[in-house]
């Protein structure tokens, strides 16, 4: 017998063409904090969706306190007490945050109607052992995302878990709020008896709060339920990507004084956005940081005319300009955006690499009659998908089978090829794994160095820290700071932190 | 032995065309007359028709959209020019531009008030479809034209090949060709189709998706008043209720030639040649089962049963994603 309370062992899994398991193992001690790490593709989600009964496994058994099991549903798995917590919000923003924790066990009266009482009391109990200070009738859309992301563990453990899988919790939240989740965490392990997986890409995080870590790497284990205390960093991104993480240290000179490019004057507009001043400098990264809902991705759209512009100006070289629409953006400004949202707003999934690569110089390419054929794209974006080091079989492959790095490389390709004078990039390596990360990072350096002017969006701040030029930090759509960057990580993290906190 | 499949076998059309195949034998053998030179020219009649609408309608799902104006909207162009032609005189050639430009009007109508509203094509078609016929009947009222020139009624019955083949069949099969070449080869086709698929990521890459949205609906208004015009012609007529009551009798073969096709409901995907092919899977159909004399209740249970069939084709192949080229 061990003290295990979760044991995968020997697990393999295969879809088709792809091992996506190969031998892994894992196991979770009870009471304790453990860390899955690995880069995206390294099977990290599959293990999760396997322990979460949304896979069956090839090979290999499933221990749980012990015993062999096999969960066929979701739902099997929750009844055993293994809760997930995703990244997405799983909470139905329209209902409160009592009918929410009851979802699934809605306390009746005598005529089989929900009774409404209980349900705030029930609900209060679990709330008041997170030490969550929240009305139950509150509805979870007016809650702070720290707070949505605090009720789906309640929720969790409203439903007896005695497993809890976090996928990403800090993903969306400030340093304060994150602080706060993790006493909270030490907290339920001690005195709720639960044991917790924790996923994320934040080392720091890890360091921090785990016992013990387990990192896949091509579906196998390049470690197994190590001591966190035997490990440093470098270690552990070693582990993760199978080599030392590369540090780039740009020498590039921006010179503020040179005159604006792009220059937004006294900027009010419909989402909120109040008296936004901002300049852009020719070959310059200009970092917008903020926390999730301060405005900075509201306040691109709305440059580029998806969004209503109140009052204000907005300079091009010192000529006043109106941007329409994305498209005119792009054809009448040369200015690009590449989005956040890859999946939704990036590319179009269901259509092949070329016509993603492609579609923003098709109106250029175009020849007599509107024709255009496969070639002429092909000629054209070949060399920036080739730069980027896209990995795919072929120009025809659907782009939904392709990894998120591929993904994104194609979404950046895209806009290569457009050649733009300005790109706006929105958190351009979110969810993507560390190689592509750091290969994405000198890509962003070099177009400016080659004179593209770059507004970057980016929560990680190493990422911001190491990109831009300058940083302006944003709060509640104003701006609320402007710094210089000297690229030293303390400095700059703790003078943007007191920006935001003023 | 290392035995390849082609590709082309894969696809949806390699499957419809099999279909087709099966029925011709099927109803050849078990039917007197399927094969008689008289059955194939009103089958090429019959049949360039439900292709035009087709089409007419793939254009709209292609938005992830639907056109149920269609039918009152193909009818109301019909009669435009059949009032053109006889009670204003105006030549053959000229009315037929006229009709295929109103008819696009009225498709720019539907597309119009679904970017600017928001709302979806489903609602606002049906909407516009009571309008157009509403409209259609009161100015008609009621009436049909039935003394068209004789030049346009005479090529509604001119016999082809040996007197095999209706023109008006050519007239459809031309068209495929083309929407094939506009949506394959050129820069327009290929932003309709983007802006179809994913219209968020497709505006934020520099396409302006409401115009194109319009002018998918444009597009469909402007076969619908083509189906019309062959519809009038092969019937020598301009009448009212020639597609039943608010154009409902297109409104089956619409919606079955592109799904059957392989056009995806969701939008995102054309497929010009499956249409044709659907089109022609459902008058193959129809028509034999008319000559098996099962009765017109069993022919709509049958076409009912074929539609939901191939609805949830539709679910399958959406679920196993695109695998074939987005045009085809």
């Amino acid at each position: 017998m061990s003290d295990n309370i979760l044991e995968l062992k020997k697990i393999t899994k295969n879809f088709p063409g792809v091992k996506a398991l190969d031998n892994a193992n894992f196991s979770l001690k009870k009471k304790s904090i453990h860390a899955l790490l690995g880069e995206n593709g390294a099977g990290k989600s599959t293990l999760i969706k396997i322990i979460t009964g949304v896979y069956n496994q090839n090979e290999g058994e499933l221990f749980l306190n012990n015993k062999a099991q096999t969960f066929n549903s979701p739902n099997e798995a929750m009844n055993s007490g293994i809760s997930v917590v995703h990244q997405e919000r799983n909470l139905i923003r329209r209902f409160s945050v009592g009918e929410n924790l009851m979802l699934t066990n809605l306390p009746k009266n005598n005529l089989g109607l929900i009774d409404y009482n209980a349900v705030a009391k029930e609900s209060k109990k679990w709330l008041n052992i997170m030490e969550l200070d929240i009305d139950p009738n509150t509805i979870v859309s007016d809650l702070t995302v720290a707070k949505m992301q605090l009720c789906e563990i309640a929720k969790a453990l409203s439903l007896e878990s005695k497993i809890l899988l976090l996928d990403e919790p800090t993903s969306s939240l400030s340093p304060q709020d994150t602080k706060n989740l993790f006493v909270l965490l030490k907290r339920l392990v001690a005195e709720q008896d639960v044991s917790i997986v924790f996923v994320s890409h934040k080392l720091e995080e890890v360091f921090e709060i785990c016992d013990e870590v387990t990192v896949l790497r091509d579906g196998k284990n390049a470690c197994e339920s190590e001591q966190i205390t035997n490990l440093n960093r470098q270690q552990l991104v070693k582990l993760m990507i199978g080599r030392d993480e590369q540090i780039i240290n740009s020498k590039k000179e921006v010179n503020f004084e040179d005159k604006n490019l792009l220059n937004l004057q006294s900027i009010n507009t419909d989402l909120g956005h109040k008296d936004i001043n901002l300049n852009l400098k020719k070959g310059e990264i200009l970092g917008l940081y903020g926390l999730v809902g301060a405005g900075r991705t509201e306040l691109l759209k709305c440059v580029l005319g998806l969004e209503k512009i109140n009052s204000g100006q907005i300079l091009l070289n010192d000529k006043e300009i109106k941007i329409k629409s994305p498209k005119d953006a792009l054809e009448k400004f040369k200015i690009g955006y590449i989005s956040e949202d890859r999946k939704k707003e990036g590319l179009i999934l269901m259509h092949d690499v070329l016509s993603n690569a492609g579609i923003t110089v098709w109106s250029n390419l175009k020849k007599i009659l509107a024709f255009l054929n496969d070639q002429i794209v092909y000629n054209k974006v070949d060399p920036y998908v080739k730069q980027l080091e896209v990995k795919t079989p072929s120009y025809q492959q659907i782009v939904s089978n392709l990894s998120g790095g591929n993904q994104q490389k194609i979404s950046v390709a895209k806009w290569l090829a457009s050649g733009t004078d300005i790109l706006f990039i929105d958190e351009p390596t979110v969810g993507i794994d560390i190689k592509t990360k750091s290969y994405l990072h000198e890509l962003i350096i070099d177009l400016s160095l080659k004179g593209t002017s770059i507004i970057l969006i980016t929560s990680d701040m190493p990422e911001m820290i190491s990109l831009a030029d300058r940083i302006i930090t944003m709060k509640d759509f104003k701006v609320v700071g402007e710094t210089i960057n000297n690229h030293n990580y303390e400095q700059m993290s703790s003078s943007i932190m007191d920006n935001i906190h003023e | 032995m290392n035995f390849k499949i082609p590709n082309f076998v894969k696809t949806n059309q390699f499957g419809l065309l099999c279909l087709v195949i099966i029925f011709i034998c099927i109803f050849s053998f078990s039917t007197d007359g399927f094969t008689s030179r008289f059955n194939i020219y009103a089958l090429s009649r019959v049949v360039a028709l439900d292709i035009m609408i087709g089409l007419a309608m793939m254009v709209v799902i292609l938005t992830g959209g639907l056109n149920l104006s269609l039918g009152a909207l193909g009818v109301s162009a019909a009669m435009f020019g059949g009032w053109c032609m006889e009670s204003m005189g105006i030549p053959i050639s000229i009315s037929i531009i006229l009709v295929l430009a109103f008819g696009s009007f009225l498709g720019w109508i539907n597309g119009f008030v679904t970017v600017r509203t928001g709302v979806h094509s489903f609602i606002v078609t049906l909407a516009t479809m009571s309008i157009y016929f509403g409209f259609m009947t009161l100015l008609t009222e009621a009436e049909a034209f039935r003394k068209l020139p004789e030049i346009f009624t005479d090529f509604g019955s001119l016999k082809l090949f040996n007197k095999y083949i209706s023109p008006l069949l050519i007239i459809s099969v031309l068209t495929c060709f083309i929407l094939y070449y506009v949506f394959k080869y050129t820069d327009i086709g290929r932003k309709l189709i983007a802006a179809g698929a994913n219209p968020d990521a497709a505006e934020l890459s520099g396409i302006s998706v409401d115009r194109m949205f319009i002018y998918c609906h444009m597009l469909s208004g402007f076969l619908a008043a083509l189906a019309g015009i062959m519809l009038t012609a092969r019937i020598g007529a301009a009448i009212p209720s020639m597609a039943g009551h608010l154009g409902f009798d297109w409104l089956l073969p619409a919606f079955l030639a592109p799904v059957l096709g392989g056009t995806l409901l969701s939008g995102g995907k054309v497929t010009v040649f499956g249409t044709m092919l659907g089109a022609i899977l459902v008058t193959l159909i129809n028509n034999g089962l008319y000559l098996i004399d099962v009765g017109e209740f069993w022919v709509r249970f049958f076409l009912g049963m074929i539609l939901l069939g191939a609805v949830l084709l539709d679910r399958a192949r959406e679920y196993f994603t695109v695998k074939n080229s987005i045009v085809s």
